[in-house]
């Protein structure tokens, strides 16, 4: 391996533990919100308890997705300079107003819908997971900007060397941002769907306390994993028309098409190889989409099951299965991105920017030092988390610290 | 106007942070035992969360109008960010970890990753700032950090004093001598102010192509953004009288 496939194994297991985070954050928030809202309207101490439970698990998962995306947010300038210093000028505004206008208001935000637990008035409670969640969805849009401006460069010119930004609503417009955009937050909301859905039948099949929230948890995960299903394919099929030549080629391994996409690419950018590793878009391509068919197969039967009360109560093999399927909305993500961004390859920028000429001037020293540090610890802290995510789901909404009254509660005296 | 905004945010995630990594940096002496860690952690828990997306802001506005220095900054320093992120991420996780399970080892260890994540943390950005602000590399500039990291140390144990009660106050008082805790930690304050700025007069802060577009943006931001963290520190600003959620 040279230093610069180093640098992509880094930024690829760094963005990729991020995203199976970042999904299950994205799909759990917006359905904590829904149920909170249920719970702060009608007072019902069974959508209470499913706030606290769900959010719960929320909060696991929200810990792990800050870290791996600050991480990320700092290797752009550790390990891909060329790219900041060429493009920054440009997608740079788009990562700089996703850090401010929604990380900065959702982390302050969740940090005070968390703690403010039994302190804030229940309505202003509420009214803060809703901004946590839109913000949230606000921070997925900007990043798709960013990273659709990076699979078909717009709104530019090129000064200097360097890009500068022209068209600011071209780049926001982008379809390659838009299209993918919906994509990925629909795709996000099968993930959330699906993991309620696997928890709460686990929960059924055990018989454990509490089947009257896990029905109707299981009730509001299938209800939203199977439209996002279909809204995610849509948005899918749609970016599949306008995906990049040599992208398109590699799909569908065409040596006509790749010959072809090749010697364009050669004409306007001199001798070199600008073809994607098609066996890797492939793989990428098929898996995301059989997964799809496997995800359509379960959620579609499960949505009529789920109407019929004794079965939910009572259907051990589809509880099984449920459960079984949790997993299977991350990979199909995962499956995806490996599409998209394999098949943007050699290109940093499409079509502007390789992605060695990216590469900041590091020696493979430092590339070794940093991968092997950042991969020690996150492989440590997901085992650890993904274990304490499937603890706390296994122990069910008896053992949530969240939300629980504090121990005592003596006069508060004011510090500052 | 691009050189205020950022220092707008660099400074505020040093004054900010600075107090609760001096916390975690002297949890080990302000907290004797289990009860006692967890009562001093309550007392940043509300808090941390909020202060550190200043560095993330930071980042991104750093990104966005200085993406030049950006590159040079982070990767000119590479030992020593990587350092720097890796502390914060075993300190974040420390916090976030160390009150799921009710184990005395497994709090312990996490305890022990907050303590370790905060000294990362004051030592890297010791080191970093020596080098901006002296020009300091290698072994030597361990000096230089040992005093920025005591001085994490100090604003840290003094915001401890403005936040906990009891005998965890005369503990955290204990830097904070006759002066007081207030007077105390607006000195602190000052001080990492101070070397903020210097170590940004010494950066070459030449501004991208984005900032027209840009500063108008952030700039309306601002407000809303120091708004919804002072209904933080607003909802938050009795002091600690038990365990909170971490």
């Amino acid at each position: 391996m040279d230093i610069v496939d180093l640098a992509r194994l880094q930024f690829a297991l760094t963005a990729g533990a991020h995203f199976l985070f970042v999904a299950l954050t994205l799909g759990l928030a917006t359905l904590v919100a829904v149920v909170q809202t249920r719970a702060t309207l009608s007072g019902d101490p069974v959508h209470l308890r499913m706030t606290r439970f769900w959010g719960q698990l929320y909060i696991i998962n929200y810990a792990m997705g800050i870290v791996t995306g600050l991480v990320m947010e700092f290797q752009l300038g550790l390990s891909w300079s060329g790219l900041t210093e060429y493009a920054g000028d440009v997608f740079g505004s788009a990562l700089a107003i996703e850090t401010l206008v929604a990380f900065f208001v959702e982390s302050t935000f969740l940090g005070l819908w968390i703690f403010g637990w039994n302190k804030l008035n229940r309505w202003a409670h509420l009214a803060l997971i809703w901004v946590v969640t839109l913000t949230a969805y606000a921070s997925a849009f900007w990043i798709m900007v960013a990273n659709g401006f990076l699979q078909n460069p717009v709104g530019h010119v090129l000064e200097g060397g360097r890009l500068r930004l022209t068209d600011f609503g071209a780049m926001v417009a982008n379809p390659a941002a838009q299209v993918a955009f919906w994509h990925v937050l629909f795709g996000a909301m099968i993930v959330g769907g699906f993991f309620m859905a696997g928890v709460s039948a686990y929960h059924l099949s055990r018989r454990t306390p509490e089947q009257d929230l896990f029905r109707k948890s299981l009730r509001i995960g299938i209800g939203v994993a199977l439209p996002a299903l279909l809204l995610t394919a849509t948005f899918g099929g749609i970016g599949f028309e306008s995906l990049q030549p040599a992208k398109a080629a590699a799909w569908v391994n065409d040596a006509e098409r790749l010959a072809a996409a090749q010697a364009e690419m050669v004409a306007r950018f001199g001798p070199g190889d600008y073809l994607p590793p098609v066996g890797a878009v492939q793989a990428g391509g098929i898996t995301m989409l059989t997964l799809f068919a496997v995800m359509l197969f379960v959620a579609a039967p499960s949505f009529l099951l789920m109407l019929v009360r004794p079965v939910v109560r009572g259907f051990r093999v589809w509880h099984w299965l449920l459960t079984l399927m949790i997993p299977v909305p991350f990979v199909t993500m995962l499956a995806g991105w490996v599409f998209r961004e394999m098949g943007r390859q050699p290109w940093a920028v499409y079509g502007l920017l390789t992605t060695s000429d990216a590469m900041s001037p590091v020696t493979e020293g430092q590339m070794v030092f940093s991968l092997t540090a950042f991969v020690t610890v996150f492989a440590v802290l997901i085992a650890v988390n993904y274990w304490l995510l499937a603890r706390q789901a296994r122990r069910g909404p008896g053992a949530v610290a969240l939300g629980d009254r504090p121990v005592d509660a003596p006069v508060p005296a004011p510090s500052f | 106007m691009e050189i205020f905004v950022l220092g707008f945010f660099a400074i505020g995630y040093l004054v900010l942070a600075g107090a609760d990594i001096g916390v975690g940096m002297a949890l080990p002496y302000l907290g004797r035992s289990a009860g006692e860690r967890r009562e001093v952690i309550a007392a940043i828990a509300p808090f941390f969360l909020g202060n550190e997306v200043w560095l993330v802001a930071t980042g991104g506005v750093l990104a966005g109008l200085f993406p030049r220095l950006e590159g040079e900054l982070l990767h000119g320093n590479h030992t020593v960010v990587v350092t720097l992120l890796v502390a914060w991420v075993v300190r974040d996780m420390g916090l976030w970890l160390r009150g799921r399970l009710p184990g005395a080892r497994w709090q312990a260890c996490w305890d022990g990753a907050i303590v370790a994540g905060s000294w990362g943390l004051a030592l890297s950005w010791g080191a970093l700032l020596s080098h901006v602000l002296l020009g300091i590399e290698g072994p030597v500039a361990l000096l230089p950090a040992l005093v920025i990291a005591a001085l994490f140390g100090t604003h840290g144990l003094t915001f401890a004093a403005l936040r906990l009660r009891g005998t965890l106050r005369a503990r955290a008082a204990v830097l904070a001598g006759g002066a007081g805790e207030v007077r105390t930690y607006a000195l602190t304050s000052v001080v990492l102010v101070v070397v903020g700025v210097l170590a940004g007069l010494r950066l070459p802060l030449e501004p991208g192509t984005s900032g027209p577009l840009l500063v108008p943006v952030v700039l309306t931001l601002i407000p809303f953004l120091v708004a919804a963290q002072a209904w933080v520190w607003w909802t938050f600003r009795h002091r600690v009288s038990g365990p909170s959620y971490l």
